[in-house]
């Protein structure tokens, strides 16, 4: 609790313990609260309690980070937390910079609003004790993957992740949870596999797991006696794995099965939470770790009349991000315009939401001079989202509280009867397609822009025609199951207020996120200044006198 | 010498773990995962540097960097501990997942399983 303590509203700077407390803070308190709920044991409302408090106090930490570590006008903007007091390259390394903060806020503000309306379908508490653990275990893999500085404790972060999200997709226990879990383990055994070969093949070429000092390694590696050329194919085995925790094409196909099968308060998160893993991923390891490697490369990219050329991994990882995001557009707004479910519908949006995100990525790797803006367009779309596409999981999970399902064919007329779904709905599938004043219309404009300033007019087209998809879909999703004359299930519907009440809050997020878009447009400049930063993440993580005892002699 | 032998290992090891992998029956594909993750720690193992056997290089390993003489490289085996722990909780997951599947859909063949999932995706 001296986190709480240390976050009373003072003005001056914070010491550098206090610092590396705060850095360590969300962690802990999320493993907290995990074992905590765990042992409630049989005393549902002690459970909740401790949930609630806990998510409350991981909001806390993450709002006291953003401040004092990131925005506030003498915020260092990095700091990290050396586990057991050990230096950077032995010891494990948590890090928050612009990049994780941006990433914690958005996991932190979806977390809480799919934990309160979680408490309202779980009435049967006995039968869901282990639902709040779960949950906490969740949001500790997801937290431990956006802090960690070493290339391991990814992969082990994303267990832990996994192994929670595994049991919350089997969690209902019916034939179409099973098999769903199962092909959903079965494909991550896989990818986690392909980690480790990753992981083990950078340690042989580079020397180090350590981001940092991988990232000054591959910055010089003649100091160090390394070849840059392996790191590229090595790194290309790490990117299919985040893009399967992304849910890019052509690793979507798990998607739609696992986010049906879980419960829509837990899809909320996966689509939330977990896929920005992936995103973050992708983000940090590309522009913070291996985009100054020397490699010389040349390169023409089909269709869309760019050449690629330059002197970075980055313009390997911008060809390969393009192909994915252009086919997770079209992939995912087609499936979305043919689903029999709000939640299909969702999933194949989810892929296709993605490739909004990935495609400014793209571009940001590929052409240096539009590094920084490509990352803040993708960041305000991931932000745009976790929000919009966090309310509309939980939307169904509130409409299936109300009416017993989620198919559009029993559903219509929802908006008569209970309008405090139909206008949070609304707004979130408005911000999904990209209306102003909405925080989506910033994600689209801002990816437009990038596009834009390509000078490519194929990379346009395909942003257009995306935007027209999501607009069809999301048009299709309102009517058949909001529009018309009620179905039989509408018309006995009775909604619940707290997880109305929860969607409003995320609708007047989104809108607040849009309105008051300033200081958001800030904190997404941090933190796509920070991923472009790699000596000052060296430097914080890894001071340079360490280069002396760690230089020449690697194979 | 080691080399190779690792080497051959790890290529076996993959070779049979998608071997099984692409079969019929989910039993088979959780050993084909298992050994699939196996592979993937010897050769976790195998990148902390192999040098022939001599009096001050350990067995299999000798350091990375600059090796002190008889020490092993403790990064690695500690990489491979936790990687073999995480292996293990999963495929006795997995294989508690194919006995619910089992339990679900009287079934542990793929191609019906697959096609109770399009009769999902019709509904």
């Amino acid at each position: 609790m001296s986190v709480i303590a240390s976050w009373t509203p003072m003005p001056a700077a914070i010491g550098a313990d206090a610092a590396s407390t705060l850095v360590v803070a969300p962690l802990l308190i999320a493993l907290v609260t995990g074992v905590a709920s765990l042992l409630a044991g049989r005393q549902h409302r002690g459970r909740i309690g401790v949930s609630l408090f806990g998510a409350l106090a991981y909001l806390l930490a993450v709002v006291a980070i953003d401040w004092y570590l990131v925005l506030a006008p003498d915020a260092p903007g990095i700091a990290t937390y050396q586990v057991g007091g050990w230096p950077a390259p032995f010891g494990i390394t948590l890090v928050v910079d612009g990049l994780s903060a941006f990433m914690l806020t958005m996991v932190a503000v979806i977390g809480i609003a799919s934990l309160l309306s979680s408490i309202r379908v779980l009435p049967d508490l006995d039968r869901h004790r282990y639902y709040f653990p779960l949950f906490h275990f969740l949001m500790v893999g997801v937290t431990g993957a956006f802090l960690t500085g070493d290339l391991f404790n990814l992969f082990v972060w994303f267990e832990v992740m996994l192994m929670a999200s595994y049991l919350f997709v089997a969690y209902d226990g019916g034939p179409l949870q099973t098999r769903a879990a199962f092909w959903y383990v079965s494909l991550n055994l896989v990818a986690s596999a392909v980690f480790l070969l990753g992981v083990g093949g950078l340690y042989a070429t580079a020397g180090s797991l350590n981001m940092a000092d991988l990232s000054r390694r591959l910055a010089e590696p003649a100091a160090y006696g390394i070849d840059p050329v392996p790191v590229v194919g090595l790194f290309g085995l790490l990117l299919a794995v985040f893009a399967i925790k992304a849910g890019l094409v052509p690793f979507q196909f798990w998607i739609p099965s696992a986010y049906q099968a879980a419960p829509p308060q837990i899809a909320a998160l996966l689509a939330g939470a977990t896929k920005k893993v992936g995103i973050y991923a992708i983000i940090r390891l590309s522009f913070t770790v291996v985009g100054d490697a020397p490699v010389d490369v040349s390169l023409a990219v089909p269709f869309t009349g760019l050449e690629l050329a330059g002197d970075s991994p980055l313009v390997f990882v911008g060809a390969a991000l393009f192909a994915m995001a252009v086919a997770s557009i079209f992939v995912g707004g087609l499936g979305a315009v043919g689903g029999r479910s709000i939640e299909s519908v969702l999933a194949y949006s989810s892929i296709g939401q993605v490739g909004f995100i990935a495609l400014p990525v793209a571009i940001a790797a590929a052409v240096p001079e539009l590094r920084t803006l490509g990352i803040v367009a993708a960041l305000v779309y991931a932000l745009n989202h976790t929000l919009a596409k966090g309310l509309l999981f939980l939307a169904v999970g509130a409409v299936r509280t109300a009416t017993g399902t989620s198919r559009l064919a029993e559903l219509g007329g929802l908006a008569g009867r209970s309008p405090s779904l139909a206008v949070p709905f609304f707004v979130g599938s408005l911000a999904l397609v990209g209306i102003p004043p909405l925080s989506g219309f910033f994600g689209k404009f801002l990816v437009f822009d990038v596009a834009a300033r390509t000078a490519s007019s194929a990379l346009v087209i395909v942003v257009v025609a995306g935007s027209v998809l999501s607009l069809v879909y999301a048009t299709r999703l309102w009517t058949r199951s909001f529009w018309g004359p009620p179905s039989t299930a509408v018309e006995t519907a009775v909604t619940d207020h707290v997880q109305a009440a929860v969607l409003l809050a995320l609708a007047l997020a989104i809108v607040g996120v849009g309105v008051g878009f300033e200081p958001v447009y800030a904190f997404a400049e941090a933190g796509a200044e920070a991923a472009l930063d790699a000596d000052a993440y060296v430097e914080a993580v890894d001071p340079a006198d360490e280069v002396s005892t760690g230089s020449g002699g690697d194979h | 010498m080691t080399a190779i032998v690792v080497a051959t290992v790890v290529g076996a090891l993959c070779a049979i773990g998608t071997y099984l992998l692409l079969q019929q029956d989910l039993v088979r594909v959780v050993w084909g995962l298992s050994l699939l993750g196996q592979a993937a720690n010897v050769y976790l193992l195998a990148m902390g540097n192999i040098l022939p056997a001599s009096p001050d290089a350990v067995p299999v390993l000798a350091g990375h960097g600059e090796p002190p003489s008889g020490v092993t490289d403790p990064l690695v085996q500690a990489l491979v501990l936790t990687a073999i722990v995480i292996g293990f909780g999963m495929t006795a997951f997995a294989l508690f997942l194919s006995y619910r599947v089992y339990q679900e859909h009287g079934t542990l063949a793929l191609a019906e399983l697959a096609e109770a999932d399009e009769a999902g995706d019709r509904r």
